[in-house]
């Protein structure tokens, strides 16, 4: 009986301290995001308490997340600029003020458009929103959306 | 015993040589604090319900993008003339700000942008190009290196429009809080139809007292 209670205390404190090792907040230096190589034609959370992801540990790979990005893509306006859109989904039983902004770049990875510019939004709780944002120039384009809560 | 003695003239040396030592200067040798900068795009720490920095920007640059995706406006073969000035820019709102923040940021932002899909009369400068073509008629000065036209330009284009807003007072709390809204509509000269139309609004909340200028 003793041996039963030790050996489940000890299977208690295990188990507690790998899981209390497996979560990274999000100001941890360790998250896969942090150093994640810069991708084009895509959406991410700069803001890592809106969603954050890790490797290592017991148990090898975690992820949280009150954001996520459900679609997103891109299509030539009347005018031949570039409309980028992302659909934006809320996970939380509250709404969400967020503000997003997107980076153009031409077809050889180089920085072009206008500087620009973080834009607000709100993700209703437990809905979706979806942002978008017009190029000012006509060349075909690739995007990067940053996403962050507003502060 | 001696022992003591000394010790103790030792402590009030000490204590004498630091207090003396620290009345010896005046001056305080530190590094002043220095200004802080912060990204005009974004809420400062300064913040209220009224219009600031980020919205001039946020709404400038949206309608900017908006105006350029308009075919009426830049699919035309000619690149149509407009003016972009605060003369039709009415605040009607209870926030205070100059509203040539608005139409002058819009205004180089797009000119910028455009690349010649857009010419911009500059109205707000007539009196000076006048002054200038009239030296020119006189015989004051010579006729320039460009060119000389009947008169000045005119324009196809004018933006108007509108700050509005609705102030609601939480009297228990001291809570204030200011829906906002900012309409910008592009009017044809000639016939007077509204040829684009953007809207700019917004909702803050604020228990911080602060004073625009």
């Amino acid at each position: 009986m003793i041996h039963l209670m030790k050996f489940l205390a000890v299977a208690a404190i295990g188990l507690s301290v790998t899981t209390g090792c497996a979560y990274k907040s999000a100001d941890s230096t360790e998250l896969t995001e942090r150093t994640a190589p810069v991708t084009m034609n895509s959406v991410v959370f700069t803001d890592y308490n809106l969603k954050r992801t890790w490797t290592g540990g017991f148990f090898s790979e975690g992820e949280r997340y009150r954001l996520s990005v459900v679609q997103h893509g891109q299509r030539p306006s009347a005018t031949g600029t570039t409309e980028v859109y992302a659909v934006l989904r809320n996970h939380t039983d509250y709404d969400y003020q967020i503000e997003a902004r997107t980076q153009f770049f031409d077809q050889d990875g180089v920085p072009t458009d206008v500087r620009p510019t973080w834009q607000r939004t709100t993700v209703p709780a437990n809905s979706l929103s979806t942002y978008r944002e017009l190029s000012a120039t006509t060349q075909p384009l690739q995007y990067r959306v940053e996403v962050r809560e507003l502060n | 015993m001696l022992r003591k003695t000394a010790l103790t003239t030792a402590c009030v040396l000490t204590t004498a040589t630091l207090i003396l030592s620290g009345c010896a200067s005046n001056i305080e040798n530190v590094r002043g604090k220095p200004s802080v900068y912060e990204d005009v795009s974004t809420t400062g720490s300064v913040g209220g319900v009224g219009i600031e920095s980020q919205d001039v920007v946020a709404m400038t640059d949206k309608m900017m993008r908006d105006m350029l995706a308009n075919p009426m406006l830049t699919g035309r073969s000619t690149p149509p003339r407009i003016i972009i000035d605060n003369e039709y820019l009415k605040n009607e709102s209870t926030s205070v700000i100059n509203t040539n923040m608005l139409t002058d940021r819009l205004r180089i932002e797009l000119n910028r942008a455009a690349n010649g899909r857009m010419v911009f009369v500059g109205r707000h400068f007539s009196d000076m190009v006048q002054k200038e073509r009239d030296l020119k008629r006189d015989g004051a000065v010579d006729g320039g290196t460009i060119r000389q036209t009947a008169a000045q330009a005119g324009a196809d284009f004018r933006l108007g429009g509108r700050i509005s807003s609705l102030d609601a007072i939480d009297r228990n709390t001291g809570t204030q809080s200011r829906y906002s809204q900012v309409t910008f509509e592009m009017v044809d000269l000639e016939l007077g139809t509204i040829v684009w139309s953007g809207l700019y609004e917004m909702r803050k909340a604020a228990r911080d007292n602060v004073v625009y200028r």
